[in-house]
């Protein structure tokens, strides 16, 4: 009798519950095993390899939302570009298109440049600020402290931005080593006043460091190397690479030949010769370039000396 | 329609799931950082809500309940929610990819988060039928849904603001949760005035 009982017990508090729950559990693990089958998604090798060769940092560069996305597009044909990524540079690109069997793109590399160079000695506070260290926060107080409203701010957000630490920070504004720079335009997107432009990375790059849109005079007045729209650069230049944007002065990387006419010219030094390298290089900080950027009170000086020696001459 | 409203809006404000009832916090804390990521994430939890529901009700009154299993619950519920959630994973990844781009990081994150064990077990001990289940489960998901959105957007501001040193981070937003869930709070009459 009491086995029975003990039994019944036993089927009801036991075996039940077990038989329900593994029941269950069992249902639930076949379904899963036939979902499987049935929403199976072959992995596509070709897929694998592409974005294998994509560095892999999703920055965005290419124009697609991520690596996966640019090699989904090269995959389905949607794009026979293999050069789009500028972070990969020129390997990548042949690697790519090498792969694909598609042409071997030729690959201009290029690098960030921070359109800015009112540096705390050509620039003044307008207020002390003691906020958070951040540009974004700082220009959303009066557009900061620095007395040109155009400038970099040299709070380092793009620094922070920077995946590959080829941002830094000299005389409170923002330098690129552009060795390191790989182009990701990551930085681009943070800067608050939209200084920072993709160009080709070339030694022998001349810009026109400066994004302020005042007239001459209001510029003169706050920053002693900011563009003041005097045109002298404009009328010099053989080659049409330079328009004027309202009181700015603008230099067209594709027309650019490079001769360095229009930084002989700037009365204000703004146009720059050269990428900006580490602080480390040699004749840090604005001296990548060949042509040397000097004073325009010491260049005329030294002209007129010149003249004068010649004079002496004859 | 009367009662469908009363549990609805009552899951969406007074009994907040993340706000008033402390369910879910890993993701309120989690996911919080920008708007667009608590979105997503918000738009899964309503899916899975909606999905685990309608599973685990019917499994409960008809299989659980008559055989006097009702401890078995838990078990069963976690059990069943999380292969629903993995098949129905599988099944956006084959048939309606974007869908599944969108909410595919967040779906495995919640399978066995409290909130829906919570708002399942919650179904049954307040005794709902199945449509009012359902109900309960939409508004417990837009009621995270709206937790998520405002916390994501005060947090954005957050980073902005000028923190004291020892508060940054995980404390100051503990800090605005709380503020957030006191605000919550002055709901509590708001049904009563509404439908009492």
């Amino acid at each position: 009798m009491t086995d029975l009982i003990f039994t019944v017990l036993f089927i009801e508090a036991f075996l039940l519950p077990a038989l329900i729950g593994g029941g269950i559990a069992l249902g639930m693990g076949i379904i899963i095993m036939i979902a499987a089958r049935v929403f199976f998604v072959p992995v596509d090798e070709k897929m694998k390899k592409l974005v294998n060769i994509l560095p892999g940092i999703n920055c965005g560069a290419c124009g697609y939302s991520g690596c996966e996305e640019y090699a989904n597009a090269l995959r389905n044909g949607e794009t026979d570009d293999a050069g789009k990524c500028p972070v990969g540079g020129a390997a990548t690109a042949s690697e790519l298109a090498e792969f694909l069997g598609l042409e071997i793109p030729d690959f201009t590399p290029q690098a960030a440049h921070v359109f800015c160079h009112g540096t705390l000695q050509h620039t003044s506070k307008r207020f002390d600020y003691s906020g958070t260290v951040s540009c974004a926060a700082a220009h959303g107080l009066f557009s900061g402290p620095n007395s040109c409203t155009y400038g970099c701010l040299g709070f380092g957000d793009c620094a922070q931005a920077c995946p590959y630490d080829a941002i830094y920070m000299a005389d409170g504004i923002a330098h690129v080593d552009s060795l390191k720079c790989t182009a990701c335009g990551l930085c681009v997107k943070t800067c608050p006043k939209l200084l920072i432009e993709i160009i080709p990375k070339h030694l022998n790059t001349y810009t026109v460091k400066c994004k302020n849109k005042w007239p001459g005079a209001q510029t003169r007045k706050n920053c002693s190397i900011g563009c003041i729209g005097c045109r002298m650069c404009y009328k010099t230049c053989r080659f049409d690479a330079i328009s004027m944007d309202g009181p700015l002065a603008v230099i067209d990387q594709e027309k650019c030949t490079r001769c360095g006419e229009c930084l002989d010219v700037c009365p204000t030094g703004t146009i720059h010769n050269g990428l900006m390298l580490a602080p480390d290089a040699e004749n840090h900080p604005r001296s990548s370039g060949l042509h040397l950027w000097v004073d325009p009170k010491i260049r005329r000086k030294q002209a007129e000396t010149q003249k004068n020696a010649a004079k002496h001459d004859e | 329609m009367k009662e469908f409203l009363i549990i609805l809006f009552s899951a969406i404000l007074v009994n907040n799931f993340v706000l008033t009832r402390f369910l879910g916090l890993c993701p309120f804390l989690g996911v919080s950082k920008n708007v667009k990521t608590a979105m997503g994430m918000s738009y899964a939890v309503i899916f899975v809500m909606i999905l685990s529901t309608v599973i685990t009700w019917p499994i409960f009154n008809y299989i659980l309940y008559p055989q006097d299993l009702a401890y078995m619950q838990t078990v069963i519920f976690i059990l069943v929610i999380a292969s629903l959630v993995q098949i129905t994973e599988m099944f956006l990844k084959k048939l309606i990819p974007p869908l599944y781009s969108s909410l595919g990081i967040f779906l495995p994150l919640i399978t066995t988060n409290c909130a829906i064990l919570g708002l399942t077990i919650l179904n049954i001990d307040e005794g709902y039928s199945f449509i009012e289940s359902i109900v309960h489960a939409i508004g417990a998901g837009v009621g995270f849904m709206l937790a998520l959105f405002l916390f994501s957007g005060i947090r954005a501001k957050l980073d902005y603001a000028d923190v004291p040193r020892m508060m940054k981070g995980l404390p100051i937003a503990l800090v605005s949760a709380s503020l957030i869930a006191i605000a919550f709070y002055g709901f509590k009459d708001l049904i009563e005035q509404l439908f009492g």
